[in-house]
């Protein structure tokens, strides 16, 4: 297997422009630690971004960070943090879910898309990519978007690149909006409700005054597998509700109270402050019930986008048909499941039931030839399908970037 | 007129009455108008320098007839400009002398509340602020808040990716949607996300957002609801100079506060806001921040206390908090009214949106009243000081023969300004014809053409509100030709392991 390592945006011109010329497909990897997800990508070049790894600029004062693609997430995380503020889109690190030892780099976060609990109030990656330098499928450098949070300067072609698990695109330098770090958090936690009625505690937070920041509910099934923070909150089969707070510490405590008030025919809510809380939010977010190191580390998982009101049922039904576990975030807005192993992942079955729960389902995690068998990414309706391929199309003709990642389409 | 549209088809225009004929078939009773008379409320925009009657207006009230219309204007090779409510200050809605101007404000519905999914399912005639009223008795609202939401609709927001005063702490527009119903050039209709946090593939969503109206029709739309904060309360701060204004604005931030608004003006704005609506605005003073803390009471009393010091410590030389819902509405009077009141005192104005970074404000401000000397032309400033968009008004009187040109070029150099000082053409407004020429000043050819190849995509045959956004069109096939560089030596110089 070739594997280039690229230097700079002109080496990955040239990669890209070579790659034209001899029809090679190429596979694009930061720190590579995302490769399992997807269809598998036929071809045996590999372009590897990870020494594009350079602080561009960072402005705390503006909010903006720019950097290399390549950057590592690891570095990123503490060099904002040393100024206190975060990706307020609060980006899962997927190495104890896909068993990584390393959580990757900036570009292949923003390309996986994957945003944790406080999405339902800040937004995906999506929403914060502000700017991006990238090379295109015709060999072409181009930038899109700015340096600035607010701008409509040409189509917001930003949006297309986050979550295109870079096939549209080899991105080689990103502008990020970051935020300030809230002073304080406060995290309900509400024992022993079924899937329903956590639901529905869940969509009476989301639908307060309050500004929920976090909603996640952990069936006991899913807690028997864990360890460490979230088993220490959980007694045995018993199912943990979260609901978090942050902002200045006098206001998430007092918005802590009064939650608890609006939420106490759902029982007595107990209430964890900062470290206590940050350390259940970080396991929601990584879903480390269904860590790789775990009992379920055979289990195929998927990522269910449905709407949030009605996620409950929906988790209900898939863990029950499939014999497997679920996790509930974003208010019920997004389902881990973990099913047990079969040839297709359960996938004609699951995706019947989220089909008629409105939503979409991803398998993030299975093994290749289960990934080869099946659709990775749900299925669109022919017309959504059509366009989306015309634009693939008009980023990348030859079809050189990743191909058939996102799709066992035609044309691959 | 300064700013060239494409030449109309001589072709399509000999067929007008046998187009028009098409078209009442597909639109029936009063849904298409082609007399001049009643052409004229559609002849421009809110860029009311320009105008340009359409050839026919046509005024569907279902997707379905959208489609049909799109379809046989798609086949009949006709040109076709969407249009919500016509305030663009881009001029994103102006029609064209071969165009169909295709009007949705017929689409006036609100179809579905769900509360406990916080999503609204609107028709894209909706007003803005009417979202917001329809959700109120529930404590809810829609955040973005442009400064037209009486008017503008919801259609438009969505086209144009329109911010607004609270875009900092929530988003513009793109931030806010759920999902859309869209009418492809072709007739045929797209249904992307729903109510769900995010759409499934690539994120078309996020692409139409912002395009202009240059890739699709809306027909429905799925926004986010968010429930009211409990409290919102303002500062009124003067400051002796605008630098110490700009120094505060950064500091607000760096000490990790968002605030709900935080807006700026300065001299020549708050005397024409003050002279106008009386708000108790100082006058003595160089510029003015308005800064607004909205959230739970305790948390908004606290922050409060926060940036009045941070104030202080600027040099703030005046400083009122609103103790009232009253007092808040009256800070923001004079802000609210101030492009009015710059209409008042001069006959005509321009109204310019770019965005630079927060701390190259003083020095913008300062080379904008260098170039305001040279053009001999006044400018009054406000300005989103959150975010880093100005909105300078060049004033100007169009009756004076070369005065617009000469406003357009003030303007023009203004913009450049912000790209130099790394920031962006159009903050919320749009690029539309207006900042068309000056995409060059931001983007290279190659950018540009990457962008249109999106638009080949969704429209090959570029019908869809041609002559906005690209100052030069080019044809798809040419645009999707892929030039093989080199020869298939794969590689040469890079390091392999």
């Amino acid at each position: 297997m070739d594997i280039l390592k690229v230097r700079d945006a002109q080496d990955v011109e040239q990669a890209v422009r070579a790659a034209i010329a001899s029809e090679q497909p190429l596979e694009i990897i930061g720190h590579g630690s995302k490769r399992m997800v997807g269809q598998p990508i036929a071809t045996n070049a590999v372009l590897d971004l990870s020494a594009l790894n350079a602080v561009t600029s960072y402005e705390p004062n503006e909010l903006i960070l720019t950097v290399q693609a390549g950057a590592p997430m690891a570095d990123l995380l503490s060099l904002i943090d040393s100024k206190n503020q975060q990706f307020s889109f609060e980006p899962m690190n997927t190495s104890q879910l896909l068993g990584t030892p390393d959580i990757g780099t900036i570009g292949g976060m923003i390309s996986a898309g994957l945003a944790g609990p406080r999405r339902i109030q800040a937004g995906g990656a999506r929403d914060h990519l502000l700017g991006v330098h990238a090379v295109s499928g015709f060999g072409d450098s181009y930038k899109a978007g700015g340096r600035v949070v607010k701008n409509v300067t040409g189509y917001d072609v930003c949006k297309l690149l986050a979550g295109a698990w870079g096939t549209l695109s080899v991105m080689t330098e990103v502008t990020l909006k970051v935020m300030p770090r809230a002073e304080s958090e406060r995290t309900l936690v509400l024992r022993g409700l079924d899937d329903i009625a956590a639901n529905k505690a869940m969509t009476a937070a989301l639908g307060s005054p309050f500004d929920v920041s976090g909603a996640a509910h952990l069936p006991g099934s899913a807690l028997r597998t864990t360890q460490e923070a979230l088993g220490e909150i959980a007694a045995p089969d018993q199912s943990v509700t979260l609901i978090r707070l942050e902002g200045i510490t006098a206001s998430a405590s007092q918005r802590a109270v009064s939650l608890s008030t609006t939420l106490k025919s759902f029982g007595v809510a107990e209430i964890l402050e900062d470290a206590g809380s940050a350390v259940l939010w970080t396991a929601v977010r990584d879903v480390t019930p269904f860590a790789a190191s775990g009992p379920r580390a055979m289990w195929p998982v998927w990522r269910i986008v449905t709407p949030p009101a009605s996620g409950g049922a929906l988790g209900q039904a898939i863990a029950k048909g499939s014999q497997g576990e679920v996790i509930y975030d974003w208010g019920g807005g997004l389902i881990w499941a973990a099913l047990p192993p079969s040839a297709d992942a359960q996938a004609a079955q699951l995706r019947k039931l989220v089909n008629a729960a409105g939503g979409h389902a991803t398998l993030i995690r299975a093994p290749e030839d289960v990934r080869r068998a099946i659709d990775v990414f749900h299925p669109q309706p022919q017309g959504i399908a059509a366009l989306g391929e015309r634009v693939r199309n008009s980023f990348d003709p030859k079809n050189i970037l990743n191909r058939g990642r996102m799709s066992r389409g035609p044309g691959v | 007129m300064t700013i060239m549209m494409p030449a109309a088809d001589q072709a399509v225009l000999a067929r007008r009455e046998a187009i028009i004929a098409a078209l009442r078939k597909l639109v029936p009773g009063e849904g298409v108008i082609s007399s001049a008379a009643e052409m004229l409320p559609y002849e421009s925009d809110g860029l009311m320098a320009y105008r340009q009657p359409p050839m026919v207006v046509v005024l569907p009230d279902t997707t379905e007839q959208v489609s049909k219309v799109l379809k046989y204007c798609h086949e009949n090779g006709i040109k076709v400009v969407p249009r919500g409510s016509g305030t663009s200050l881009s001029g994103g809605a102006l029609p064209l002398a071969d165009a169909v101007l295709l009007g949705l404000g017929k689409f006036k519905r609100v179809r579905e509340i769900d509360f406990d999914n916080r999503a609204v399912v609107v028709e894209p005639g909706v007003t803005n602020l009417a979202i917001s009223q329809a959700v109120a008795h529930a404590g809810f609202y829609y955040a973005p808040d442009p400064s037209s939401q009486i008017a503008c609709s919801i259609g438009g927001n969505v086209a144009e990716n329109s911010g607004g005063v609270h875009s900092l702490k929530y988003g513009m527009t793109t931030n806010n949607l759920l999902g859309c119903e869209i009418v492809l050039m072709s007739g045929e209709v797209i249904r992307v996300g729903g109510k769900t946090a995010e759409t499934s593939g690539y994120d078309l969503m996020g692409i139409i957002t912002g395009s202009e109206g240059l890739l699709g029709v809306i027909t429905e739309i799925t926004v986010r609801i968010l429930q009211k904060p409990e409290t919102a309360r303002a500062l009124m701060i003067g400051f002796a100079e605008v630098e110490h204004a700009g120094q505060c604005v950064a500091d607000v931030i760096s000490a990790g506060i968002i605030p709900g608004g935080m807006e700026m003006m300065d001299k020549p704005a708050i005397h024409a806001a003050e002279a106008f609506v009386h708000a108790g605005y100082p006058l003595d003073v160089e510029a003015l921040l308005i800064i607004e803390l909205d959230g739970p009471g305790v948390e908004v009393d606290e922050l409060i206390k926060r940036v009045e010091k941070i104030a202080l410590g600027c040099g703030s030389t005046t400083c009122q908090i609103s103790t009232s819902e009253q007092e808040r509405l009256l800070f923001w009077s004079g802000r609210k009214a101030a492009f009015p009141a710059v209409g008042r005192i001069s006959p005509d104005y321009l109204c310019m949106d770019g965005t630079i970074p927060r701390a190259a404000l003083p020095l913008v401000l300062r080379r904008m009243k260098e170039m305001s000397a040279k053009y001999g032309l006044g400018v009054a400033n406000v300005f989103h000081a959150g975010d880093g968009n100005l909105h300078p008004l060049i004033l100007y009187d169009a009756n004076k023969p070369g005065e617009l040109q000469l406003a357009e070029d003030f303007g023009a150099d203004i913009l450049r300004l912000c790209v130099e000082v790394g920031g962006v053409l159009t903050g919320e407004h749009g690029v539309g014809i207006e900042k068309r020429d000056l995409m060059p000043e931001m983007f290279s050819e190659v950018d540009l053409n990457q962008q249109q190849r999106i638009k080949c995509a969704f429209d090959a045959q570029g019908l869809l509100n041609p002559g906005k956004v690209f100052p030069t069109l080019h044809r798809c096939a040419e645009l999707g030709r892929v030039h093989v560089h080199g020869g298939k030596l794969a590689f040469p110089d890079l390091p392999r392991f």
